[in-house]
């Protein structure tokens, strides 16, 4: 399901970051003056390259923000890049949607993992900035509601349920606030902070509108505290990336909740058959990586070649991150939507790596 | 307590309540002075514990470990690009670092008038040794990373490093400094000497293992600093040993990225991690600790 908007015309953005661009590499190359001239490929972000991929060869550093639940696939498809072209270094910082989107935005990254689409905001300042992007999906996420595996009262939680424990000003503190049948003790509420597109999808999808959430819950910007917190607590509860649920319930007391379907009300555990049939709703959902179209235009042969190998090998990174592959048809969907990009930005030759699936 | 003898006599001496509280404050003093030590053991023994289950359990080969960049399979992965990274921060950290601080420190104590201007300058450079880390990382990445547009360089992060240690260097380096008896310096002066002569021969050479160690504690500060390396570089899996104009991801940041991971593998590497990066430190001021006993010597 690759798109790409509409607004913001390919050829007015350029002005200002390649003013940028330019002094990167006087600065840069100051830099290397005052080392005795090191000039091994010191490419520390979209500033200080440009040079040295019109000769064919696949090298430079990508650096790719965003998601801390999709990162693991972009490392994984960017560890294999680098173990095929050497030269290539893809540099993955997982911070989160939202703290990912901000340094994106600005220019300052030329790839974004996210496990939302991006947001008003983000799409004003990305115009404000003169960034172009389009996006495009690489795998799927289920998204885990947990509860500590003593925990035997709670069997199932309809999605009304969720939002009443969730929402804004929610007035359950006891478990027994959910069903009466639940025991008077306080319910200890773990899930991630507003900085993450897990945040914005649970928010929107469960309460209604985004960033709607009580304020007197534990929010971390790393899943796996909300993990450990729940394993380590009879009476917690919480949500989070389902990969990260699957790295450890082996191991420690933790389980996941069957949750009510949107599709056909019945109660689904977040299974690798239940994500694909669709019932696992509305808490699977779709991951993306956004690409830069300045970084594809200044880099084309790199961050080309990088996004075609990406999807060439999406179905497998996503599975062997714990996640499940997108549907069959999306790769080869993301490879057409890439080329009409590059053939708007007068690059597609110049991109190494095709198109193989 | 005490106050069984003589409830009525109140105010009178009760000499076994006074010796009781003396006991009571050193005893409160005592475990005062523990506090610090029982939780450094506590936190060795976990980071210990951690990393001998991911031996024991995990089959974690240090070999390898030490050998190997960061992998996406735990099974593969290892610190040796984060560890020549954090080498290399330490290396142009410590020249930077070394030539301002040292510099600044000679010019206050050797040449610079007692004026207004120098006591402000002292001033300032004592309360710059106090601002937090992630201010200097701000200042670079404004500064440098964005300023000059280097992007997230491994040199970014050795000047934001190196903003960091220099006060401290200047501080302990003018503590050195007026170590030195004037009778030396008035000495050299006698016989004939420019200043320049006085210092380079007399004062500095009386005055360099406590230059250096002070240097080196610095160092072993800046070395697991994460703050302004989160702030001037990106957190990522450190695969390739960096130079110094390649983007990187030193020790603190490497383990810091570990400890995010989904998979308690990786936990337990950060562990092992953190075990190495603390062997650094303590060497680092075991050595400081060398020069200082090796070179001390009565002038």
């Amino acid at each position: 399901m690759a798109h790409t908007p509409s607004n913001g015309s390919t050829s007015t953005f350029v002005s200002r970051r390649r003013f940028v661009q330019t002094t990167g590499v006087a600065g840069a190359l100051a830099f290397a003056g005052c080392l005795g001239g090191d000039d091994d490929d010191g490419n520390g972000g979209n500033g200080s390259s440009g040079n040295g991929d019109d000769n064919g060869g696949i090298s430079g550093t990508i650096i790719a923000t965003g998601s801390n639940t999709v990162a693991p696939i972009t490392d994984r498809a960017g560890e294999t890049f680098m173990d095929e072209y050497p030269d290539a270094s893809v540099d993955v910082d997982p911070q989160g949607t939202g703290a990912g989107f901000s340094e994106f935005t600005q220019g300052n990254s030329d790839v974004q993992s996210a496990s939302r689409m991006i947001s008003e905001d983000e799409i004003d300042q990305a115009e404000a900035n003169d960034v172009d992007y389009s996006y495009y999906e690489v795998g799927t996420d289920g998204l885990a509601v947990v509860k500590h595996a003593d925990n035997d009262w709670l069997e199932e939680i309809t999605l009304d349920e969720l939002k009443t424990v969730w929402e804004y000003e929610s007035d359950v503190q006891l478990w027994s606030d959910i069903r009466d049948e639940y025991p008077d003790e306080e319910i200890h509420l773990h899930a991630r902070d507003s900085a993450s597109g897990t945040f914005d999808y649970f928010t929107a999808n469960i309460i209604g509108e985004v960033g709607l959430i009580r304020d007197d819950y534990s929010a971390t910007s790393q899943t796996n505290e909300i993990m450990d917190a729940v394993a380590n607590n009879e009476y917690a509860f919480g949500w989070g990336g389902l990969g990260y649920l699957r790295a450890i319930e082996d191991d420690q007391p933790i389980e996941a909740v069957p949750v009510e379907s949107d599709v056909d009300g019945e109660f689904y555990y977040p299974t690798g058959d239940n994500i694909e049939d669709g019932l696992y709703s509305p808490l699977a959902r779709p991951l993306y990586i956004f690409l830069s179209h300045y970084s594809l235009e200044d880099r084309p042969n790199l961050i080309g070649s990088f996004a075609r190998f990406y999807f060439n090998g999406q179905r497998d990174f996503a599975p062997q991150e714990g996640f499940y592959a997108s549907p069959p048809d999306v790769p080869q969907e993301n490879h057409e939507e890439l080329t009409e990009v590059l053939e708007d930005l007068g690059v597609e030759d110049r991109v190494e790596i095709q198109p193989d699936v | 307590m005490s106050t069984k003898i003589d409830d009525e006599l109140f105010g009178s001496a009760d000499l076994q309540w006074e010796k009781l509280k003396n006991k009571l404050f050193l005893g409160i003093c005592f475990t005062a002075s523990l506090f610090g030590v029982v939780v450094l053991v506590f936190l060795l023994a976990d980071v210990a514990y951690e990393a001998g289950i991911g031996i024991v359990e995990f089959d974690i080969n240090i070999g390898q470990f030490l050998t190997e960049g960061g992998r996406r399979d735990p099974e593969d992965a290892g610190f040796y690009a984060a560890i020549v990274a954090s080498v290399w921060l330490m290396a142009l950290t410590a020249v930077m670092a070394f030539v301002v601080g040292v510099g600044s420190a000679i010019y206050l104590e050797e040449y610079a008038p007692d004026t207004r201007i120098t006591r402000l300058i002292e001033a300032n450079l004592a309360n710059l040794a106090g601002v937090p880390s992630v201010v200097y990382g701000l200042l670079v990445l404004a500064a440098v990373v964005n300023g000059f547009g280097t992007g997230s360089i491994l040199l970014a992060g050795a000047i934001a490093l190196a903003l960091l240690i220099v006060p401290i260097i200047i501080v302990s380096t003018q503590e050195a400094l007026r170590a030195v008896p004037d009778g030396l310096r008035n000495g050299s002066y006698a016989t004939g000497a420019t200043q320049w002569q006085t210092i380079r021969q007399v004062v500095l050479p009386a005055a360099i293992p406590g230059i250096l160690t002070g240097t080196i504690l610095a160092l072993a500060r800046a070395i697991g600093e994460t703050a302004p390396l989160i702030m001037v570089g990106i957190l990522f899996t450190a695969r390739r040993p960096p130079g110094p104009l390649d983007s990187f991801s030193a020790m603190p940041s490497q383990i810091y990225v570990w400890a995010a991971q989904p998979q308690p593998h990786f936990h337990h590497l950060a562990a092992l991690g953190i075990v190495v990066l603390l062997a650094f430190m303590l060497t680092m001021n075991a050595v400081a600790v060398f020069l200082r006993n090796r070179y001390e010597r009565e002038l």
